[in-house]
Order: C-alpha cells, then sequence, then structure tokens
C-alpha cells in the first residue's frame, strides 16, 4: 500500500487550543474548562514549548502552511500581546503560504480594542464570535454571560479594529425557542453584515448540564417540524441575503469560506497543538491528553503530550474522507478522492451508491458526488451507509 | 454403598446454590486456588449472565468426616427454570437427598416452595440449609422458625452458613453424611441405571450421566436404552471430578458416567433407563417421558451470507441440546432457514443468545407458535406449528389447540390479580386450594398459545416474584382460528403472520400494528404498517418519515467520534432485515407477541 494519500505539495493547517472560558455553558460538550481553576500562564508557556518541539516534525517541515485557527474554549482570554506572540512564534518556525488564514475564536464579552488590535498586527485577519443568539431570554437559558448589546458591540469594534472577514456563530433549535425568535436572532445578524455564519442545531451532548435536564425531562427543545422549518427560513433567509451554504452548518459569502475548515472536510493534513487537540499526518491522528494541567506537566517534562494515536487502513481512510466530504454542499471531488486513493467511488460502493442517486439521496454534478436537499437534512443516514 | 451420599442443591434464584457448591468443592481440595473459578458449576456465559444453571452438571467430591472414615458425595446441579422442571424432576430422581438452601435475609420464596415440592415428589431427605448470614440483615431464626412452621420441616437439622466466606459449610457437609440416607439397591440385580443428563465431548462423543440404581456396568458391557432399544458398546465408565476419571465399574449407589460411542446427545434421554444386553432387567424405571417440543419458531439469519454458518451451529448446538429440533424453513420475507422446535420459551431465548454469542451469527426468530390440529373438509387431520401452512379457510371443518394445566403457588394475596391473568388468557376451570396458611395453590386450564409468550414474565411481576408457575400439556381442544398477517407499506411479511383466536383477532392485530410502531425505527419514508385477516384489513398504523438526521458540526477534532457513530449506526442498520425498502428490527418480529397492556 502507499502510504502518501496527501500529496507532499498539498499544503496543511495548524489548529492550536485554548481549553479556557470564563464559565462553562450549559450546553458546551467542548473540552473547555473555566479559567480560574488553572494556571494559565503556565499554559502558554507549554503551549509554546509544544510549537517549538513539534516545528521540528520531518512531517512538518516538509509542508506548506496555509491556515492558522486559535480556538477555544475563549482563546481571548488571553491578552493580544500573548496571543500575538504565539502566532509570530508558529510563523517564524512553520513555512506558512504567502497570504495565510489566520483566525482566532472570541466571545462577545471577552474581547476589547487592545486584544482586537493586537490580532490584528500579529496578521489575524479572520475573527470568530459565538454570538449564539441574539434573543436575551435564550442567551441566559444557554448560560451566555454576555448580553444581546455585548454581541452587537464586539462586531463593531471588530470592524472598527479593522477585521474584514467576521464569522458569527448562531444556534437553533434551543429550548423554548421558535421560528419567529430565530428569524429575528439572523435578521440582527445580518444587520452586522458578516461575512460568514456558522448555524448550529443545538444537539444535546453526554456530559453537559443540558444532558442532565433532559434526563430529568426539564429541557422542552422545539419539535422536529418546527426545527425542519427553521432550517428551511434559515436557507431561504441566507440565500436571498447573498449567502451561499457551502457546508451542512457554514454559510459564507462567496470567496469568504472558510479554508481551515475545508481542510478538514477534505480529510487533509493538519497539526493539533494543545489540550485535546487532534493532528492529522499522515495516516495518523495523533489526539493529545484533553486535561491541561497533564498536558502542562508532559510538556515541561519533554515528554510528548500525546493520549492516543488512531491509524486508519486505506479504505477506512477512504471511507471517511468521502463522508466528510459529503458534509460539504460542493460534495466529494471524486477525480481528487481516485488520485489520492487509488480507489474509484463507483466500484467500491457499487450497488449501494446506485441507489442511493436513484432513490435522489445522492447526485453527480460534474466531477462531484453530493447530497441533494432532500438528502441534507438526514445526511446520517446516508453516510452511516458509506461509512 | 455405605459411604456413598447423593444429594442436590435445590434453592429459589439468587439464594447461593451456585457459591455453596463452589465451596463445598474447594473444601474438599477437588480444585486449587489457582483453578477455581467463581461458580464452577455455572459454566455457559449465558448461565454466569442470568445466574442461572441451564445444563446440569455432576461432581463427585471425596470427604473425610469427622467419623474417620471416608466418604464420596456425589452432587447434582439441577436446572432452574420451569420449561425444564422434566429434567430438575430426573436430576433429583438420581438423589437420596437435598440441601434446601434459603437466603437468611429474604426467607422461604415461591421457588423454594417448588423446588421443595419437587424433591418431596422425588421423595428425597431434605436439609434446610440457612446462607448468606454474614449478611447484616441476615435474620436466621426468623427464618428458622419459618422453615420449622411453614414448611414443616425437623428445626433440628437445619444448618446455617455463608457460602461467601465459608463459614458452616463444613458443618453442612457432616449433616450430608449424618442425616441422608445411603443409596440403596443391589449390585447383583440386573442393570437399571437411570439417565439424568447428557453432555457433548467432541472427542469421545456424548458422556452420558447417570445413576446406578441395581446391578453393575463397566467397559466392554453392552447396554442397551430402554425407551429404544438401541444398542451400544461401553467404551469407558468413570466418575466426574474436576474432569472425567475413568474407573473399572459403577455399581449400584454410584453416580457417574458412560461413554459408550453414542453420536448425538438426542440419542440419550434424561429419565430413560440403561440396562444390559446381557442381562436385562425386567422394567424400565418408572416416569420416562419422550421430549415434547411445545413452541416452534423459525430462525433466519439476517444476512442471507450466514446461512451455511447457521446451518453448522445448529448442529452443533444440537449435539448438546437434546431437547432441540430444527428443519429447514423458507420465507418469501426472510429467506431460508430453519424452522426449530423447543421445550419452551426460556429454551428459545437460550437458543438464541448462544447462536449469537456462540457463534455470532445474527438472527430473526418468527412469532413462536404450538402446534394446532386442522380437521379439513375431506376427513384428513393436519398437524400445523407454522401460520405459513394454513388451510385454505374454506376448506377447514373445525380447528384445535393445545391447553395445559398451569399450576400457580403464590402468597394468598395476589389470588385476584393472577386470577384475571388466566382469564384474560382465556383460561378455564379453575382451582385452587391451601396447602399451608397463606400460601394457595393455583391450577387453571389455559390455551398453551396464550402461556408461550410472557404469561411467566406477566405472573412474576405481578406476584412480584413470589409467584411459582409450573405446566403440563393437558389435551387438545376445539379452537377457531384465523391468520393474522401483517402488511408493510403493502407487502405482507410472512415471517409476521401468526394464528391467533378468532375472538381475538382485532384486537391482536391492533396491537402488533401499535408494537411495530414502537419498534420500526422512523425512515426516511411513510410506512403504513397494516394487520389484515384473509383480504380485510383490520388494523392499521402509520410511521411518519423521519425528517432530521444530522450531526450538526463536525471539525478536526471531532472526526473520529463522529465516524464511529455512524459507524455504531451502520452497525444497527446491519442487524435489521431489509422487507421492501423498510428496514426491520430483529426484535419487532418477537415484539409483536409480547404484551403491554396489564
Amino acid at each position: 500500500m502507499k502510504p502518501d494519500l496527501d500529496p507532499a505539495e498539498r499544503p496543511g493547517s495548524i489548529y492550536i487550543h485554548i481549553p479556557f472560558c470564563q464559565n462553562k455553558c450549559a450546553y458546551c460538550a467542548f473540552n473547555s474548562y473555566p479559567a480560574h481553576h488553572f494556571d494559565i500562564n503556565g499554559y502558554l508557556a507549554a503551549l509554546e514549548k509544544e510549537i517549538d518541539a513539534m516545528s521540528a516534525h520531518l512531517l512538518i517541515r516538509q509542508k506548506k502552511i496555509f491556515s492558522l485557527f486559535i480556538g477555544g474554549g475563549t482563546p481571548t482570554i488571553y491578552s493580544g500581546r500573548q496571543l500575538g506572540r504565539l502566532i509570530r512564534s508558529c510563523r517564524k518556525l512553520y513555512h506558512f503560504t504567502d497570504r495565510p488564514e489566520i483566525s482566532v475564536e472570541t466571545n462577545p464579552n471577552q474581547i476589547d480594542m487592545k486584544t482586537l488590535i493586537g490580532l490584528k498586527e500579529a496578521g489575524v485577519n479572520r475573527l470568530s464570535i459565538g454570538i449564539q443568539s441574539f434573543a436575551a431570554p435564550l442567551l441566559k437559558r444557554l448560560s451566555r454571560t454576555h448580553t444581546v448589546e455585548d454581541g452587537l458591540k464586539a462586531i463593531k469594534l471588530a470592524r472598527n479594529a479593522g477585521f474584514d472577514n467576521i464569522n458569527l456563530d448562531l444556534m437553533y433549535g434551543l429550548p423554548g425557542q421558535n421560528v419567529e425568535d430565530w428569524r429575528q436572532t439572523l435578521e440582527t445578524a445580518l444587520t452586522t453584515s458578516p461575512e460568514h455564519l456558522a448555524i448550529y442545531e443545538l444537539m444535546v451532548e453526554k456530559n453537559t448540564a443540558f444532558a442532565n435536564l433532559a434526563a430529568a425531562n426539564k429541557l422542552e427543545l422545539p419539535n422536529e417540524d418546527t426545527i425542519v422549518h427553521m432550517e428551511k427560513m434559515t436557507l431561504q433567509f441566507l440565500q436571498s441575503a447573498g449567502f451561499i451554504r457551502y457546508e451542512i452548518a457554514n454559510y459564507a459569502r462567496p470567496g469568504y469560506e472558510c479554508e481551515h475548515n475545508i481542510n478538514y472536510w477534505t480529510n487533509g493534513t493538519y497539526l493539533g497543538l494543545g489540550a485535546g487537540a487532534v493532528s492529522c499526518l499522515n495516516n495518523m491522528r495523533i489526539t493529545n491528553v484533553s486535561d491541561p494541567d497533564q498536558y502542562r506537566l508532559l510538556i515541561t517534562n519533554d515528554k510528548p503530550p500525546f493520549a492516543g494515536v488512531e491509524c486508519l487502513c486505506r479504505d477506512a481512510r477512504f471511507r471517511e474522507t468521502v463522508i466528510m466530504g459529503l458534509r460539504m454542499t460542493g460534495g466529494v471531488d471524486m477525480t481528487d478522492i481516485e488520485s489520492r486513493f487509488n480507489l474509484t467511488l463507483s466500484d467500491y460502493y457499487g450497488s449501494i451508491l446506485q441507489n442511493f442517486i436513484a432513490r435522489n439521496l445522492l447526485e453527480i454534478s460534474g466531477d462531484h458526488l453530493r447530497l441533494t436537499e432532500r438528502s441534507l437534512p438526514v445526511a446520517n443516514q446516508i453516510l452511516s451507509e458509506l461509512v | 454403598m455405605k459411604n456413598i451420599r447423593n444429594f442436590s442443591i435445590i434453592a429459589h434464584i439468587d439464594h447461593g446454590k451456585s457459591t455453596l457448591a463452589d465451596r463445598l468443592i474447594q473444601i474438599c481440595n477437588m480444585v486449587s486456588d489457582r483453578q477455581f473459578k467463581d461458580q464452577i458449576l455455572d459454566n455457559m456465559d449465558i448461565e454466569r449472565e442470568r445466574g442461572i444453571t441451564i445444563k446440569s452438571q455432576t461432581f463427585c467430591l471425596p470427604y473425610k468426616a469427622k467419623d474417620g472414615k471416608e466418604y464420596i458425595l456425589n452432587l447434582v446441579d439441577t436446572p432452574g427454570h420451569v420449561d425444564f422442571s422434566y429434567e430438575v424432576a430426573r436430576a433429583l430422581d438420581s438423589c437420596e437427598g437435598a440441601l434446601l438452601l434459603i437466603d437468611a435475609s429474604q426467607g422461604i420464596e415461591a421457588q423454594t416452595l417448588a423446588n421443595l415440592f419437587l424433591a418431596m415428589e422425588s421423595d428425597l431427605e431434605i436439609i434446610p440449609v440457612i446462607n448468606k448470614i454474614d449478611l447484616p440483615s441476615a435474620d436466621p431464626e426468623a427464618v428458622a422458625l419459618q422453615i420449622e412452621e411453614d414448611l414443616g420441616l425437623d428445626g433440628e437439622l437445619i444448618q446455617q452458613c455463608s457460602a461467601k466466606t465459608g463459614e458452616g459449610v463444613d458443618n453442612i457437609l457432616e449433616a450430608i453424611v449424618r442425616y441422608l440416607p445411603e443409596p440403596e439397591g443391589d449390585p447383583q440385580e440386573p442393570l437399571q441405571a437411570l439417565i439424568f443428563d447428557a453432555n457433548y465431548d467432541s472427542f469421545r462423543g456424548t458422556v452420558i450421566s447417570c445413576r446406578i440404581v441395581n446391578g453393575r456396568v463397566k467397559a466392554g458391557d453392552t447396554i442397551v436404552f430402554m425407551s429404544n432399544q438401541a444398542e451400544y458398546r461401553v467404551e469407558e465408565v468413570g466418575i466426574f471430578r474436576l474432569t472425567r476419571e475413568p474407573v473399572k465399574e459403577l455399581q449400584a449407589g454410584e453416580i457417574g458416567y458412560i461413554l459408550a460411542g453414542v453420536k448425538t446427545v438426542s440419542d440419550t434421554r434424561a429419565g430413560d433407563t440403561i440396562t444390559l444386553k446381557q442381562n436385562p432387567c425386567s422394567i424400565a424405571l418408572p416416569d420416562f417421558k419422550p421430549i415434547q417440543q411445545v413452541v416452534f419458531s423459525s430462525i433466519y439469519p439476517i444476512s442471507t451470507d450466514d446461512y451455511e454458518d447457521l446451518t453448522a451451529a445448529l448442529e452443533k448446538l444440537k449435539l448438546n441440546d437434546a431437547s432441540l429440533t430444527f428443519q429447514k424453513d423458507s420465507s418469501s420475507a426472510l429467506g431460508f432457514g430453519f424452522r426449530c422446535g423447543f421445550l419452551g420459551l426460556l429454551h428459545l431465548e437460550v437458543v438464541q443468545e448462544r447462536l449469537e454469542r456462540e457463534f455470532d451469527i445474527p438472527i430473526i426468530l418468527t412469532v413462536p407458535s404450538v402446534v394446532y390440529h386442522f380437521y379439513l373438509q375431506d376427513g384428513t387431520m393436519k398437524k400445523i406449528d407454522n401460520p405459513a401452512y394454513f388451510p385454505d379457510p374454506a376448506g377447514i371443518d373445525r380447528t384445535e389447540e393445545p391447553f395445559i394445566k398451569a399450576t400457580i403457588h403464590m402468597p394468598e394475596r395476589y389470588m385476584g390479580s393472577v386470577m384475571n391473568l388466566c382469564m384474560e388468557r382465556r383460561g378455564e376451570n379453575t382451582n385452587y386450594h391451601y396447602p399451608m396458611p397463606g400460601r394457595i395453590e393455583f391450577t387453571c386450564e389455559l390455551p398453551l398459545a396464550e402461556v408461550i409468550y410472557d404469561f411467566y414474565d406477566k405472573l412474576k411481576s405481578i406476584t412480584q416474584g413470589y409467584g411459582s408457575f409450573d405446566y403440563e400439556l393437558q389435551d387438545y381442544r376445539p379452537s377457531d382460528l384465523v391468520k393474522l398477517d401483517i402488511l408493510v407499506n403493502g407487502e405482507r411479511v410472512d415471517a409476521l403472520s401468526q394464528l391467533v383466536h378468532r375472538a381475538n383477532s382485532r384486537a391482536r392485530g391492533l396491537h402488533a400494528c401499535e408494537r411495530l410502531k414502537e419498534e420500526i425505527p422512523r425512515q426516511m419514508f411513510k410506512i403504513a404498517i397494516q394487520g389484515a385477516i384473509g383480504g380485510t384489513i383490520i388494523s392499521r398504523t402509520t410511521i411518519s418519515a423521519l425528517r432530521k438526521d444530522v450531526t450538526a458540526k463536525c471539525y478536526g477534532g471531532d472526526i473520529s467520534r463522529k465516524r464511529k457513530l455512524l459507524e455504531k449506526q451502520k452497525a444497527g442498520k446491519k442487524r435489521m432485515k431489509t422487507v421492501g425498502n423498510v428496514d426491520i428490527p430483529q426484535k419487532a418480529f418477537l415484539a409483536v407477541l409480547k404484551s403491554d397492556q396489564g
């Protein structure tokens, strides 16, 4: 088997995880912790060290890096200077392309002008703001610590600081939310003219406050019909406002699709740094330990911070690339995937694929295979047959 | 013979039978600590998990008593469920005594009593043993009083122990030696050996467990099974230590095994008598009953590729399970499979679990059925256990279905609800009496078809576990049967058809549709489920189309986890059978019969 599934000339990306927030939100299942419990400066030092150590890795040294994403948690729990230093280290130690996409996530009440200027100066050109909702009662229900005004102000600040590529995270399907509430949040969002919108349906994940409420039957979520209605409305609304839905949960104005995330959906190469971060290098997927203290201790003791390595065979990686790719509305580039894996979609899946196409659940457009308008809302039904 | 004691341990479920057996084996130094696996006797996975004994096993324990003499104690383990009550009775027949084990904190319970009655029918001497005296909630004095007053057993004989810690177990061994009678029987008489169990050894063939009642048997003898006059040459006789241990000869009073090149276990039958060809005994031991399968169901592999494997697996199971029968069957919905006969529903479930667990074959079982008699207008009678062969209704003159006599023991307070349950199930000729104050023995004649499914589960739940149930087949009685078909999106699924009493057909049809609605997951299109008799639709439900099934977000750190979730979803689908376009889960096929009302 040829191990080179990802040609060396294909550039990769870097993700840096900041696992701290001011507080833990009721729905959040991410690897994030209330910051006051941790030595966050020690964590930053550990990160610097990992950035340095991994840059010597052979697989990385060969790679051009086209995107850097600092996510969380809330990265802006750190100052603009601290984050700027992190970014500059990366840019010094890794080989970036000429105009890399550099994104930072933030929350409305964890951002100020000083930080924004610091980020801008360090080369950050894309800002992702965790707005979630423009309805005050819903923000409270989600245990967000910011207000509707904080959200609007944060966007304005970012604009004033010169950010011309802003994403807003928004959620629907929230407890007590109706279609009209949701439409208002979308309308408010559009008044700020974002370049990009990430729109998530609330998923009740294990080990969250919401999961406990749901178990006790105290979480009243909109029913399936309402959710479907919200989705249809979202799509129409955003399309008429000039957005393209390019992935199940992502909408962008043309040219503003997030390069960093597209790299995940095409199953490309990426380096993940920080607690719980995941790297995908060659055939290997490496996961760092998720506990920030453990991560810091391992790094300071010159030990690799890895918690696990997954190594998929060619077939499994091929299938994974297909199911990830189908999350994008443009679908999977069949020519590309065939050259990467030396496997043909139609041969590999045979009648399963034909059957889906015949039932209008998959379609071929040019050299792309994609989900149809009909199958997008029930994507897992199709993906689970292809996985 | 003076130094032999043959005994069983009888108990309510969970009162510690297997733990005590383990402890006895350990004390008699049969097993080194390294070999000592908890609950040596229950060695099938399913037995361990469900905590019930399905196949019985025997151990021969050497014991030096305080009187200085060496004794041989034969411990015969018994299976513990109503489906196997005949096997229990045969195992008890091979003993002179039994330890009646009672939990010191629970006291006497339903099965304590049912098992005690069985032991008394076999005329066994009983030693009551109060177990689990180490528990903080133990109340041995109260239990002792119950034993004397409620069971009428001799208080002098009561032993107290903790099988878990080993406390008091020495005294039990002494009590066995002192109070249980030595076996009777005459080694000079012609051979009479009672078969009480049989197991399969892949190298040696069937291992026949038996009690030598009279006479003697050794390698080289030609033996005869009295039920079918089959002859075999004895290759080896021996006793059960941790492994089989050959001896020169088995004689009256002893318990041991015979190897005689018997190919399959089904050639030997518990309860049958073995004698010698040269010097046969004049009469067989009493109470032999040939095996009678009362519940029939078809087994299909979910994937047709597994058919060969399923065939091989059933053949292997059959080697060790004399009570299972199977023959080829086919269904338009499910393809090729087997029609299988079982002793009862637990037996059916055990076979299903063993096929999936030991052989890793996902299967579908169709709705279980009993054997119906159809008298046709041309004067012939057809026995039918499969709805697929339901005769043309126009040609049926009359039909009959099997009835059982059910015996239920329970505390008095449950009488009303048990009576209701039996009436719901078309019970007739109920009767009851009080074997002791506060307890009722209730008998009722019921159609077997009404009992095979969840009658026992229902009984247990309404009597909070205190009701014990036993049944025997009685006779065939006039019935009025129709075939209830189930249509899924207009397509008849033959594996879901069942024969039902006409009076219940509408309710059953509705019930089946409701249950299927619960069991069949929503799919990308609407699914109509209909119940039909002949061409008439009698019930209908609809499963609405699935409109949402998508993972909201998926980035680099989520990929592995989301992929695994999809793989899980895929594996779940593999356990479903696609009929037409509809994926029907395995358990839906049995669910149509499970009642949920009441």
